[in-house]
């Protein structure tokens, strides 16, 4: 591309832009009007402080229907106790010794050995 | 000692995140008021339709505020255009199936001939003869010009032209690389000069 034709593209891009900027200066009253009220509503979307939660309230209640409709379905018959192993967080929110939670199971283990032990001889 | 200190910093905290909300508020107002505008015109063009495009772009503004006001305010633009060609885009494919519809649907009822639906169609822009005659005749090719463009070439014209947005903005916008839009800015450019170059020169 020359020089000439290059000129001749940017005058009219700069034209077009012109009117385009005109067109924009000259919406009327009523349709600046609507543009404010589409912002407001947009606005209004923004999430306030300790309403974030609210966001998730229909899928916690989803998750939390489904797990009621299993443990229903399941019935009580199905369901195994076990001795849950310590999750990171509790580890973290703990004041406990790590250690002490490495060494749970084997408190468990210890616990049954006991209770079976007071069963043979009692 | 020890409740009062965690009564204390999670006012604070509290405090402190009331205030970046407003503040982040204030900054997508700022940025919606100089862009909508813009955004409404950039819309029209591409559906030629005031209301729709007015739809359009409260749906793009309530998206963006949804889903990017957490970003920083200087990716704002790039996205709030992605979200509005999108939506520009869907309102086409929309458009295209309800056509289809309506040929089938008028051909089942022939024999209604009395109404017209394209004589009683109101203006496409919603704007009365007297504002029709005032729109100056610049304008007017300009938008014939724009809209008859291929779908990408005219996004990346108004994207580039219009609203500004340099080549890397252009192509987040676009969802495509800076070579794509480069050449179909190019192409753009050289079309409008073919067609509106007798008019404008």
């Amino acid at each position: 591309m020359n020089n000439t034709d290059e000129r001749i593209d940017q005058q009219m891009v700069q034209q077009a832009k012109d009117v385009f900027d005109e067109s924009v200066d000259s919406l009327d009253a009523a349709t600046l009007s609507r543009l404010n009220r589409g912002r407001q509503a947009a606005l209004a979307q923004v999430a306030r402080p300790g309403q974030e939660w609210r966001r998730w309230m229909p899928v916690t209640g989803v998750a939390a229907a489904v797990l009621l409709a299993v443990i229903t379905l399941r019935g009580p018959g199905d369901m195994e106790f076990t001795v849950a192993p310590a999750s990171d967080l509790d580890i973290l929110l703990s004041e406990e010794s790590i250690e002490m939670f490495e060494e749970l199971e084997f408190y468990s283990w210890l616990d049954m050995q006991d209770l079976e032990g007071d069963g043979n001889f009692g | 000692m020890t409740a009062d200190l965690a009564v204390f910093t999670v006012s604070c905290s509290r405090k402190s995140t009331g205030a970046r909300t407003l503040h982040k508020e204030r900054q997508l107002d700022q940025f919606l008021a100089e862009v909508e505008r813009r955004a409404l015109r950039i819309a029209e063009m591409g559906v030629r339709d005031r209301d729709e495009a007015l739809d359009l772009v409260q749906d793009a503004m309530i998206k963006l505020v949804r889903n990017y006001s957490r970003r920083g305010s200087n990716e704002w633009s790039p996205l709030f255009y992605r979200i509005l060609q999108n939506g520009v885009r869907d309102w086409h494919r929309r458009q295209a199936v309800r056509n289809r519809v309506m040929v089938w649907f008028q051909k089942a009822n022939t024999e209604d001939h009395d109404y017209d639906v394209i004589a009683a169609a109101p203006d496409s822009a919603g704007r009365s003869p007297e504002e029709e005659l005032q729109n100056s005749q610049a304008m007017q090719d300009l938008e014939s010009a724009v809209h008859a463009l291929p779908t990408r070439q005219r996004e990346a014209f108004m994207l580039r032209t219009f609203e500004g947005l340099d080549v890397a903005g252009t192509a987040v916008a676009m969802s495509c690389s800076e070579g794509s839009v480069k050449t179909h800015y190019f192409r753009a450019v050289h079309t409008l000069r073919d067609r509106l170059g007798e008019h404008w020169q």
